[in-house]
């Protein structure tokens, strides 16, 4: 088995990802994890396939070509390493899960800040979406997003560090742990 | 009296509907006693459903004692073909379960819930729940129709995959 990403961008109409999936699975391919959303009236799609140990990305490619020049798609394929028929998913997340919200008035940096004051208490992002919105002449910027952090009080620090970062370009943040329980 | 082995997706039964307990025999105690049993040994663990240990039967345990998000708590109950008379106040949380050890997602449910049940001794009872006792239920009774946390995730974005299962 071989794994690929595939990133594809283009303005949004219906019929993208039925027609992206088609050509995947005619190529014998599995759609693993992927993420797909309209940014700014675009449709973008971030997706891992794996397929056959025999296709390569130059096959990939062409079967996702016609696909792309009907939907006028920008597309990337790229090998991924480490799949030696191994199913188990790389974890690069250790630590404890914390969700971070951030909103205030947009401006260039927001999400520099925030990210890079993660970066240096360790964290690691997990996932995460900005949305701009807002009149236009108030624009307002909301970002969440999920990190690990280290746990205890290493933990608390990373998040006041986080949150001290937002309140230097005078945006609101709040940063707490994620709790879920079973039932 | 036994601890059963927890049955985790793709099995067949935790999508489907489970039937009616009817008259509550010795059969159901029994059931009812494994899955207080079967639940008991989850510290972590607040409530279980009879499709959850592969009996698909409408009967659930919960158990919310000693949890710091409890407010209203009735102690380890057993309900039998429950119904819920009244719910309200919607609330959005996140929720695991231990039959989808990969994830967990938020999912609203009511902060309050009236619901009556059979107990084991056959009578008919009625229980006011809230918060976290309330959501428990809740779960539980998805459950027995045949659904998972899963079925009312609030969206892709609230759907979370989990490496370590507390």
């Amino acid at each position: 088995m071989a794994r690929f990403s595939l990133s594809a961008v283009g303005a949004d109409r219906p019929g993208i990802v039925a027609g992206v999936s088609g050509a995947l699975v005619d190529l014998g391919c599995n759609l693993e994890d992927s993420t797909m959303t309209i940014l700014h009236g675009h449709f973008a799609i971030l997706l891992v396939v794996s397929s056959p140990e025999d296709v390569t990305s130059e096959e990939l490619e062409s079967a996702i070509e016609p696909v792309a020049q009907a939907f006028d798609l920008t597309v990337a394929v790229r090998p991924l390493s480490g799949s030696n028929g191994n199913d188990q998913k790389p974890d690069s997340t250790g630590g404890e899960p914390w969700t971070i919200s951030v909103h205030g008035a947009d401006r260039p940096g927001i999400v520099h800040a925030v990210t890079s004051a993660l970066a240096e208490a360790q964290g690691n992002v997990v996932d995460l979406a900005t949305h701009l919105v807002g009149e236009a002449g108030s624009p307002v910027y909301v970002m969440t997003l999920r990190a690990t952090l280290p746990g205890g009080e290493a933990g608390e620090a990373a998040a006041e560090h986080v949150r001290s970062s937002a309140s230097a370009l005078g945006v609101h943040c709040t940063v707490h742990p994620d709790e879920s329980d079973l039932f | 009296m036994a601890v059963r082995p927890v049955l985790v997706l793709p099995h067949q039964v935790l999508s489907t509907p489970a039937a009616p307990v009817g008259r509550v025999d010795d059969a159901a105690r029994a059931l009812a006693q494994d899955l207080l049993d079967t639940m008991s040994v989850s510290p972590s663990c607040v409530g279980l459903a009879a499709p959850q240990i592969g009996a698909s039967l409408r009967a659930f345990v919960v158990d919310v004692t000693g949890h710091r998000k409890a407010r209203s708590c009735h102690g380890p109950f057993v309900m039998f073909d429950p119904q819920v008379t009244r719910r309200e106040d919607p609330e959005s949380a996140r929720e695991g379960c231990m039959s989808v050890p990969d994830l967990t997602g938020d999912v609203s449910r009511a902060k309050r819930l009236t619901v009556e049940g059979t107990n084991t001794d056959g009578v008919r009872y009625t229980l006011e729940v809230d918060a976290f006792e309330a959501r428990a239920v809740q779960h539980e009774l998805d459950h027995l129709d045949g659904l998972l946390f899963l079925d009312r995730v609030a969206g892709p974005h609230a759907l979370f995959e989990r490496k370590v299962y507390r």
